[in-house]
């Protein structure tokens, strides 16, 4: 039984790949080859031309940091030990873009447009969680 | 509400309690009031309402499904008169959503009357209930609740994103605080009504970078209520018609992660909208009753509205131009950040100050004159932009 207390991704039946992958250290995206919409979150089908036909595509895991924040206070019950801890949203080089925490960095030295890779987090023997680091360290 | 229905319906009558910390006080308590002082001050008999719409209430799901279910038209004497109790819920932007729906029911003949009410006491929760609370609203249990995502983080990453886009600083962020707390110092319904200083801001802990304490809203328990009924029937009422002229909205993300421009979202795309149904432009604008809760959204309007060039909001809230007395008075009732975060309530409020200022009853506040004013709205994690067009008299 895993000690860890956060919440874990509520996942749905369409969504199941993206952590299959994540668990192989893979970050994975949906892409839809009638109207070719890159698609993160994953959909049941595509918002642009609701094709069910989509192909899930393995991302380069590299992208800049959109925006960020350092949570100091105030954060959900689970990640008060955690503190300071630092959110953002990054934008793949695939033009999707997802929220996450950026790890192996000084939460200070956190800029936007800052390069960043994917890395993985097992927290479960269930759940990989995708952060990110700087590109360059 | 499009140029075809410009001037046809009306707010005739607001009701409002204090709000602010009141363990006391049942939610029913704060929404009965707010209604029957609403439907007083509207000059309306009781049972012209015909149509009642509580807004959601998140303190509490039991009280929420009596709101659902008709409990307000029992305690208000509607019973057999009323024809539909429907709840409207957009988070924050509850207050355009039942405007619009109000209007749209009065317009088609539908609605003789309708009563859009709404309280709410999480004020009074523990601490970290509400943190934990807003851990929840508009984030996704999936994609976000994994990495610690807060409301509050919410703002903070739209305030970092606008702050490296436009160069907008700190102290200017922090002036938007000061300006609303000069109008809360007016106001005897604020939860905050003592002087703030941007020292006072600056100095407060950071909470989650780039907003510290005082730039973050506090929860507050709440009541606010409005009726609206058309511009014919307005006529034979002792009241000022609250005019609505124009409306514009658009919904642009669910989850904060999903949204691509978050220096501006929608507003730009709202205002013209509401501007091209109501006639006017932002030069007519009198009171900018923009919702506030954080200091970002009231520079983002402000400049995408077109009160301000893009960048320049921060400057132009720092050198008082919205204070009482300045050029553009912003948000009259000290919003969300100084008057108290009433959830779906918080919007309300704010339109019901854009028709008590209209009306001429801001008391202290009142603002000498005023013709013309815009309201904004935006919900859950600022999924959406509204604005409005509101006048004492139709261009």
């Amino acid at each position: 039984m895993s000690g860890y207390k956060k919440p874990l991704p509520e996942v749905t039946p369409w969504s199941q790949p993206f952590w299959s992958a994540a668990k192989e250290h893979r970050l994975v995206f949906q892409h839809c080859p009638s109207c070719e919409l890159n698609i993160l979150y994953p959909k049941l089908f595509c918002p642009n031309c609701y094709s069910s036909d989509l192909q899930w595509m393995d991302a380069s895991g590299r992208g800049e940091v959109y925006t960020f924040s350092v949570i100091h206070l105030h954060p959900p019950s689970p990640f008060r030990d955690s503190l300071p801890y630092v959110v953002a949203i990054v934008q793949l080089d695939e033009g999707v873009q997802l929220m996450t925490n950026i790890v192996r960095c000084a939460p200070e030295d956190v800029k936007c447009g800052m390069s960043v890779v994917a890395e993985f987090d097992d927290v479960t023997d269930d759940f990989t969680l995708v952060n990110f680091r700087p590109a360059a360290m | 509400m499009d140029k075809s229905h410009r001037g046809e319906v009306a707010i005739v009558g607001i009701g409002e309690v204090p709000s602010g910390v009141y363990p006391d006080r049942p939610c029913l308590q704060s929404a009965l009031e707010s209604a029957r002082d609403a439907i007083k001050d509207s000059g309306l008999p009781h049972d012209e309402i015909d149509v009642v719409i509580p807004a959601g209430t998140f303190y509490d799901p039991w009280y929420n499904t009596n709101m659902i279910f008709s409990q307000l038209v029992e305690e208000l004497g509607l019973t057999g008169k009323a024809k539909m109790n429907l709840q409207v819920v957009a988070g924050g932007a509850s207050s355009s959503a039942m405007m619009e729906t109000a209007a749209g029911l009065v317009v088609t003949g539908k609605a003789r009357a309708v009563l859009c009410v709404h309280a709410e006491k999480w004020g009074s929760m523990p601490n970290q209930e509400m943190y934990d609370k807003l851990a929840t609203f508009g984030i996704s249990p999936e994609w976000e609740a994994p990495y610690g995502l807060n409301m509050n983080a919410v703002a903070a990453l739209i305030t970092q994103r606008y702050a490296f886009e436009t160069g907008t600083t700190t102290e200017q962020l922090a002036s938007v605080c000061v300006a609303l707390r000069k109008w809360a110092e007016l106001n005897p319904n604020a939860m905050y009504q003592k002087p703030l200083t941007l020292e006072d801001v600056l100095r407060s802990k950071l909470v989650t970078s780039p907003l510290h304490a005082f730039e973050c809203n506090r929860l507050a328990d709440g009541g606010s209520a409005f009726v609206v009924t058309s511009a014919e029937r307005a006529k034979s009422l002792d009241t000022v018609p609250v005019y609505l002229l124009g409306s514009g909205s658009v919904v642009t993300h669910y989850a904060i992660s999903q949204e691509t421009d978050m220096s501006r979202f929608g507003y730009t795309q709202a205002a013209d909208e509401a501007f091209e149904a109501a006639g006017l432009g932002p030069e007519d604008i009198d009171i900018a009753e923009i919702y506030d809760s954080y200091p970002v959204f009231n520079l983002i309007a402000l400049e995408q509205i077109g009160f301000c060039k893009r960048g320049e909001a921060g400057q132009f809230v720092m050198e008082g131009h919205t204070w009482p007395g300045g050029s553009l008075p912003m948000t009259t009732n000290g919003g969300m950040l100084s008057q108290g975060h009433t959830g779906t309530g918080g919007g309300i409020a704010v339109l019901v100050e854009a028709a008590r200022q209209l009306m001429g009853k801001g008391g202290k506040r009142q603002v000498e004159g005023a013709r013309f004013c815009v309201e904004t709205a935006t919900g859950g994690t600022y999924m959406d932009a509204h604005v409005s067009v509101f006048g004492r008299e139709v261009p």
